[in-house]
């Protein structure tokens, strides 16, 4: 016998890669719920499990925050063990967002349009003709990943991220278009502005988008 | 109310946080060791999830123009009283009307707390009085303490109990106990290996969002995946392999592979580093890390 794998030693019990769910810490688990993410989110949101502190959708998964000393209870190991492809994500509102594209709002709409092959005025009416999906809100509060953008659109990030990008500043990173709610630093493209306000504490509804909302930007 | 004389570091109104706002984007943020700021509160006669101050590396001069009640927890700072008596962690504190608490330099550890009999009454910004600075809301204007603030504090009602604290026995251990990540198994033999056994400092780029870790390099074999939800003492490993640890207000998604996560059981200590630590991991297995009880501080009567 050979001597234990290093990965055996240090990680002990090492996560079964074929698991839809994975521990993030004690607290934390993450459950790959792929398309079925928004879904999966409104079901458990309705079903309300005591256990659950907070529950955080992403990019194909749903992180669930165990509150401290809470186990997984057997009501929601049963909801966990429920297909997820037969679960519905209901419909959220339909938001139009007022844009000012290119110039000292949008400074990257030239260089992406050129890098995508095609005018400033097309690459604005390709990303405006879509109806996109809030994916999931992070990175800052209420800063919206909106799925749908078109494919001759999609950009890597920026190599180097700015130090301050302003408020309302509507962007693309990789698959996604988002919009910053507050000035700060940021790494994506920004190719023009809203007034719209994203994240307000002080409102009722802190968040202007939620997840499963819909959006579409209107060319100022 | 209370008057601030002079800022420490970094002076940050706090509670419990507000939890459930994840899906927001909003993190629970809110007291670095909640169970430090609950047993300062007991002290003082207050409920547990009032609000007090969490003081980092250095604090503040305040000033009691009616005097008050107040009580300490945490990392031991060098502090002074107006009426020359000695500044006692862990126990109530009496202040005369007119007297001032000054708090300079932390001894040892990072952060400390200090409750007010009567909570500080600032108002609750989505449930809760917890200062957000990466979205500047909460706590006092959402900002940390400057000289001039004035800080409302709740009424406070009977007589005042002189009790003493003690804090539980694990926060004294060293090390970082974390349970395996979601996509430690990205990583290969010798990244694992060098962020197991490795020697890591904590950097200066150090705050409530995250503290990056200086050391040995952290190979993994994929460097992005999807954004993913995360929470407190979740160790991400960006490109340049040093780790970096997410703290109380860091982004509730992150697009880095996460390695390994600090236990909650943990997270108190996380609190009481400072820029210059040596940070050393531990591995535990899951059910390990779920069998630690919350530790609990007890709390009797003085004398």
């Amino acid at each position: 016998m050979g001597k234990p794998k290093t990965s055996r030693l240090y990680l002990k019990a090492a996560p079964d890669p074929n698991a839809t769910w994975r521990w993030v810490s004690e607290r934390g688990l993450r459950l790959a719920t792929g398309d079925a993410t928004l879904a999966c989110y409104a079901t458990l949101s309705l079903l309300n499990f005591p256990e659950i502190e907070d529950m955080i959708p992403a990019d194909g998964s749903l992180l669930l925050i165990l509150r401290r000393g809470e186990l997984v209870s057997a009501d929601l190991q049963e909801a966990l063990a429920v297909p997820l492809a037969n679960t519905q994500a209901t419909t959220g509102q339909l938001h139009e967002i007022a844009v000012e594209y290119g110039g000292t709002a949008g400074p990257d709409l030239s260089a992406l349009a050129q890098q995508a092959g095609m005018d400033a005025a097309t690459y604005i009416s390709s990303h405006s003709a879509v109806e996109y999906t809030v994916a999931f809100l992070g990175f800052q509060p209420g800063f919206p990943y909106l799925r749908g953008l078109p494919p001759a659109l999609h950009a890597p990030r920026r190599a180097s991220p700015r130090v301050r990008v302003p408020k309302g500043s509507v962007a693309i990173g990789g698959a996604y278009t988002g919009i910053y709610p507050a000035n700060g630093p940021g790494g994506w493209h920004i190719i023009g502005r809203t007034d719209a306000v994203l994240f307000d504490p002080q409102r009722e509804a802190p968040a202007l988008l939620l997840p499963g909302d819909c959006v579409r930007f209107v060319a100022a | 109310m209370i008057e601030v004389l002079r800022a420490g570091l970094c002076d940050l109104v706090m509670d419990r946080g507000r939890p459930g706002r994840g899906a927001f984007g909003v993190p629970t943020g809110g007291a670095a060791d909640p169970a430090a700021l609950a047993a300062a509160n007991r002290l003082v006669g207050n409920d547990a999830d009032a609000a007090g101050l969490e003081i980092t590396l250095s604090g503040p001069a305040l000033r009691f123009p009616a005097g008050g009640v107040a009580a300490l927890t945490g990392a031991r700072f060098v502090a002074t009283r107006g009426s020359g008596a000695a500044v006692a962690w862990d126990q109530t504190l009496v202040l005369a009307a007119g007297e001032t608490l000054t708090l300079e330099r932390a001894e040892a550890g990072c952060r400390c707390w200090l409750a007010l009999g009567g909570g500080l009454a600032v108002p609750p910004v989505m449930g809760s009085r917890s200062t957000f600075l990466p979205a500047s809301f909460g706590g006092f204007q959402g900002r940390p303490l400057q000289a001039g603030d004035v800080l409302p504090v709740g009424g406070r009602g009977g007589e005042v109990r002189l009790l003493r604290a003690q804090p539980p026995a694990s926060l004294a251990g060293k090390g970082l106990r974390v349970v395996a990540g979601p996509q430690a198994e990205q990583f290969d033999d010798a990244g694992l290996a060098a962020f197991f056994s490795g020697n890591y400092c904590v950097d200066s780029a150090f705050d409530r969002r995250g503290l990056r870790l200086l050391g040995a390099t952290v190979t993994h074999r994929r460097v992005e995946l999807p954004s993913q939800g995360v929470l407190p003492g979740a160790i991400q490993i960006p490109p340049d392999g040093q780790p970096i640890i997410l703290g109380w207000d860091g982004p509730v998604t992150g697009g880095y592979p996460v390695v390994a996560g600090v236990i909650a059981a943990d997270w108190p200590r996380l609190a009481q580093l400072e820029p210059g630590d040596a940070v050393r991991f531990a591995t535990i297995e899951l059910e390990t890390a779920r069998a630690q009880a919350v530790a609990r501080w007890k709390i009797e009567g003085l004398g």
